[in-house]
């Protein structure tokens, strides 16, 4: 495992702060006339420096308290968020999945299907081909030409997955994705998981649930505070992770 | 970054088609999504050749030879100029969700909506030429120099592509350029020869052609297709200068600007 082409994600010293303003300077109106009153920013240290590695094929885990500064990792990590500092090299397309993924609620059940494969990296005649799968596995099939404005969460939550599990990125970013539709759904979610993506995928999983992290993931990220605490094995960084919740 | 694209889409063919997709729904939306459906991309050229025939023609008396064809050619590109720029103001927020959660390139959701703005802009030019060479009388017809629309166009994408790029990235930190570009594409309206005689635009403002890029554009698209020139080359080569200039500037800013979109917006 070393060459540098090995890697799916290479972070050299990368860094986050946050600008927060306190006042409303978003307009050139109020730039002009403020031009001698600058807003008051305050600067929030979400990622303190670190640096680490993903290897191609490889499940990590990322676990932290509230606030620790998972999400923005991995943002950053994903691409999505541009770094401070340092460097990350992402071999691959990457792709956030949070309940879901990115889809325009202007869109009817089918365009989205094709948006979203097209934007994880698939040719059109590739999406033709698991279109069928990511409808049925989604239950929708009724209502594909349906724009989503009109689906309720759980329906517009099953579509995301689908597609996500059908079509997927070189590298998958999983916030708490347990957590979708109903117990039925998330069986077959889990199904899916272990058999396409922990075996076929680069995996970065986020998750509260530790029996989760230890069955899927090698090595784990321990974090606190913006801090990089720990990245090794997945049992010491859990050990570490519960120490600091009792 | 352009370089980056380009390297990019050798590598992994499916951009062109994706950027090819994405045009095409947005297309599919804006014209499909009411009841005229395409017949509207036309009607707006059409009203406002009405309206400008009436004022300029008949009641001002410029007279301009085949003033409709004239205004026709004018006003097409200018719309298209101003829809592709206005459209894409507000473009990192309205298509967030192609690039929040993965690592797409934002370039490639300009030029899919700026494509999306030239199937309209084709259409537009069918039935400007259908016009030109069919029904309006006494013109000159189209010669050999129309295929210098060719690079003209392209210099009117480049223009297009290089204000989508600042402006939105200007919009990240200052929301009512919106409001502001709506003022500027109103005065720049008028400091162009789009209803106005050539030569008494150029005596009453002299140099608007050079500060108004798509000035210059309308000028040279009427020599090669309305009467049978070559282009004025100063202004075809300060056009593809001021474009370059400007594609340039909206590279930054979209790199330094645009790029913090997804967590400022």
């Amino acid at each position: 495992m070393s060459t540098e082409h090995n890697f799916s994600i290479v972070a050299r010293n990368i860094s986050k702060t946050f600008q927060i303003t306190e006042d409303s300077h978003n307009t050139v109106k109020h730039r002009l006339f403020n031009l001698f009153n600058p807003p008051r920013a305050k600067k929030v240290l979400a990622l303190k420096s670190m640096s680490l590695d993903v290897v191609k094929g490889e499940s990590i885990g990322l676990i932290g308290r509230n606030g620790s500064g998972k999400s923005t990792l991995t943002k950053l990590l994903a691409g999505v968020y541009k770094t401070d500092t340092g460097s990350i090299d992402i071999n691959g397309t990457t792709m956030l999945m949070n309940l879901g993924v990115g889809m325009s609620h202007e869109l009817t059940a089918r365009e989205n299907i094709y948006v979203s494969g097209s934007v994880l990296g698939l040719k059109i005649k590739d999406i033709d081909a698991i279109f069928d799968e990511i409808v049925d596995f989604a239950e929708l099939r009724e209502f594909i030409d349906t724009k989503i404005k009109f689906f309720s969460s759980g329906m517009v939550a099953r579509l995301g997955f689908s597609i996500a599990v059908k079509a997927g990125a070189d590298i998958m970013f999983l916030d708490e994705i347990f957590a979708v539709g109903d117990m039925k759904f998330q069986e077959k979610a889990v199904k899916v998981f272990e058999s396409s993506w922990i075996k076929g995928k680069t995996v970065v999983l986020v998750s509260h649930t530790m029996d989760i992290i230890q069955k899927y993931c090698q090595r784990s990220a321990y974090l606190k505070k913006g801090e990089l605490i720990y990245f090794g094995d997945t049992a010491t960084a859990v050990e570490m992770y519960l120490k600091d919740n009792e | 970054m352009f370089i980056k694209v380009v390297k990019d889409w050798i590598r992994r063919s499916n951009k062109l088609e994706r950027i090819w997709l994405l045009a095409k729904i947005e297309f599919k939306l804006r014209y499909y999504e009411n009841k005229l459906g395409l017949l509207w991309a036309l009607i707006k050229p059409i009203s406002d050749i009405f309206i400008y025939y009436i004022a300029f023609q008949k009641i001002l008396n410029q007279g301009i030879p085949n003033f409709v064809s004239f205004l026709f050619i004018g006003l097409i590109l200018w719309n298209f100029f101003v829809e592709c720029t206005s459209g894409t103001v507000q473009i990192l927020s309205t298509k967030k969700y192609l690039y929040e959660y993965t690592n797409m390139n934002k370039i490639e959701i300009y030029l899919s909506t700026i494509l999306a703005n030239c199937i309209g802009f084709f259409f537009n030019l069918f039935f400007f030429i259908i016009f030109y060479e069919f029904i309006d009388k006494g013109t000159l017809g189209l010669s050999w120099t129309a295929f210098y629309f060719i690079p003209i166009f392209i210099n009117t994408v480049l223009l297009a592509l290089a204000f989508s790029t600042i402006l939105s990235s200007i919009y990240v930190l200052a929301k009512d350029i919106t409001q502001i570009w709506m003022v500027i594409t109103g005065i720049g309206f008028w400091v162009s020869p789009i209803v106005f005689n050539l030569e008494k635009f150029r005596t009453a403002l002299p140099g608007a052609d050079h500060v108004n890029p798509i000035a210059g554009i309308i000028i040279n698209a009427r020599n090669v297709l309305l009467y049978q020139k070559s282009p004025e080359w100063n202004l075809f080569v300060f056009d593809f200068i001021y474009a370059a200039i400007l594609i340039l500037i909206g590279a930054f800013l979209l790199n330094k600007v645009g790029s913090k979109a997804s967590e400022k917006l």
